[in-house]
């Protein structure tokens, strides 16, 4: 397959203040001051990152609620219009072959939001099982720019430039809006563990990347007094990980379950049938061998990072999917895999930073900052 | 001081290509990252470098470097015995990026024979024009 680097509407923009690098085949801001100012910044104030490389489909008709049953875990049927989801879809055996944000725009078309990196393998995975069910899968990605803005003062800053009042979508609800006087779409979701919106620009195609533009900018300069930065690619990776928030490609891929992964809220063995619904169920009553568990080390090193074995009592007991040093809690952190007897909240393991070198962590809860100090339910 | 792109390049010292620098005082030379090294990696949170006593040959590991998303190694750029590291480094890790080419000193290695190791490194006009390469 040829590897054709693809760019978003804010190309320029990155090319300007950032250091790029590639990402799923687009070239993608990584930093623009750095990755410990950009996370800060959105733990204390606000900040903004260009999203766009994500894949995003509508799909429509009157079956449409039937036909995601089907292909994903989680209930849409619950939702509301205007009202957000998270999910897994999985494989026959239970794997996870994706996660993301599914939102119902009206009661018979929903918007899925995926990983840019998947964006083919989805596409193809939902117009595949679609056939029998008589609805309309669209790949709408090129055509939509979205961005994410996150952080105790996204909803002050964004408001400046919306029409719509933005106090009135909760947590999960998503609304329509003109946002500097573009046509735009909002949803109060995120993926920095902090309040924040996704706004989506729509029909705004990378031949004419003018709105897009215009909302970016728009957005930025109504943050300035709320202390907004631009925010990379780094900062988003250490964010969601300290929010607890699965990497797809590091914590979950189609080798893991969503039982395993820690997701078993998004998936409803009570639907009638759904794929990977067997196995899931079969797992559910056997019960999962191994769990995904946060990590703070407690000792001063090299940080985690994905590979390393998780050691206990001289015994191998599991593997670091993600790792970093938390600009936050300044040490390292991580996800991990261990067996389903190891993973108690509270107990010590050790990590094989290097090979001659095990260091002391702690098993803790996501998400890994205070949640009364930190994210979307601290304390005002 | 010469200054390349966006880069300090101090006149008086030798380099490798590996991007790390060598201080000469009398048979002991002091190392350390480049500025372009230390921009490249961008917020080092973390550094080590091999024990007070190692032996450390041209070229080799004698460290790591992390950047928050990164790890790097960094290779002596001479032969010799390590008598000295910079302990100041494992509680502020962030002076090799404030000054790398001072207080971001990595460690004391007493020399075994730098004339050999000489021959394989840069002068700051090697090194200039070898970071201009590298970033064209």
């Amino acid at each position: 397959m040829s590897k054709v680097q693809r760019v978003t509407h804010l190309y320029q923009f990155h090319k300007q203040n950032a250091k790029i690098v590639e990402f799923a085949g687009f070239q993608m801001p990584i930093w623009y001051k750095g990755i410990i100012p950009e996370h800060m910044a959105v733990r204390t104030h606000v900040g903004i990152f260009d999203i766009t490389h994500m894949g995003r489909v509508f799909i429509t008709g009157a079956r449409s609620e039937v036909f995601l049953n089907h292909v994903i875990t989680n209930d849409v049927s619950v939702l509301t219009p205007l009202s957000a989801q998270y999910s897994v879809m999985c494989n026959e055996n239970g794997g996870i072959k994706d996660d993301f944000v599914t939102s119902r725009l009206e009661q018979e078309k929903f918007l899925m939001v995926y990983n840019a990196a998947n964006r083919e393998k989805d596409y193809q995975w939902l117009v595949q099982n679609a056939k029998t069910f008589n609805v309309k899968v669209e790949d709408v990605s090129d055509n939509i720019a979205m961005f994410a803005v996150q952080g105790p003062n996204a909803q002050p800053a964004l408001q400046k430039i919306a029409d719509a009042d933005l106090s009135k979508i909760e947590r999960f609800k998503c609304g329509w809006t003109k946002l500097a006087g573009v046509d735009g779409f909002v949803s109060r979701t995120g993926y920095t563990g902090e309040d924040g919106f996704e706004v989506f620009v729509w029909n705004t195609p990378l031949s004419q990347p003018e709105n897009a533009v215009k909302v970016w900018n728009a957005i930025l300069k109504a943050g300035e007094e709320f202390g907004i930065e631009p925010c990379g690619l780094g900062a988003r990776d250490t964010l969601r990980l300290e929010a607890g928030m699965c990497l797809y490609g590091n914590d979950i891929d189609e080798t893991i379950t969503p039982l395993e992964a820690g997701l078993g809220f998004v998936v409803k063995l009570k639907k009638d049938s759904f794929i990977g619904k067997d196995a899931l169920t079969k797992q559910k009553t056997e019960g999962i061998r191994k769990k995904r568990i946060g990590l703070r080390m407690l000792e001063k090193g090299p940080n985690p990072r994905p590979k390393q074995e998780v050691w206990k009592d001289s015994q191998k007991i599991g593997y670091v999917t993600s790792g970093t040093f938390s600009p936050l809690l300044e040490c390292g952190i991580a996800m991990a895999y261990v067996g389903i007897e190891h993973a108690t909240e509270g107990e010590t393991v050790m990590v094989k930073v290097r090979e001659d070198k095990l260091l002391k962590a702690e098993i803790v809860k996501f998400p890994l900052y205070d949640p009364t100090k930190y994210g979307y339910a601290r304390q005002k | 001081m010469m200054r390349v792109l966006d880069y300090e390049i101090p006149d008086k010292l030798y380099y490798s290509k590996e991007h790390e620098w060598v201080s000469l005082e009398g048979r002991e030379a002091i190392v350390g990252i480049t500025d372009y090294a230390q921009k490249q990696l961008h917020e080092i949170v973390y550094a080590e470098v091999q024990k007070e006593g190692s032996e450390v040959k041209q070229f080799q590991t004698m460290g790591t470097v992390e950047s928050v998303k990164s790890v790097s190694d960094v290779f002596s750029p001479v032969t010799g015995k390590i008598t000295k590291v910079n302990k100041e480094l494992s509680d502020s890790p962030e002076l090799l990026n404030q000054d790398p080419y001072g207080k971001g000193w990595l460690a004391r290695i007493s020399l075994t024979d730098f004339k050999k190791d000489m021959e394989k490194l840069l002068t700051a006009d090697q090194y200039a024009d070898h970071i201009k390469t590298t970033e064209t």
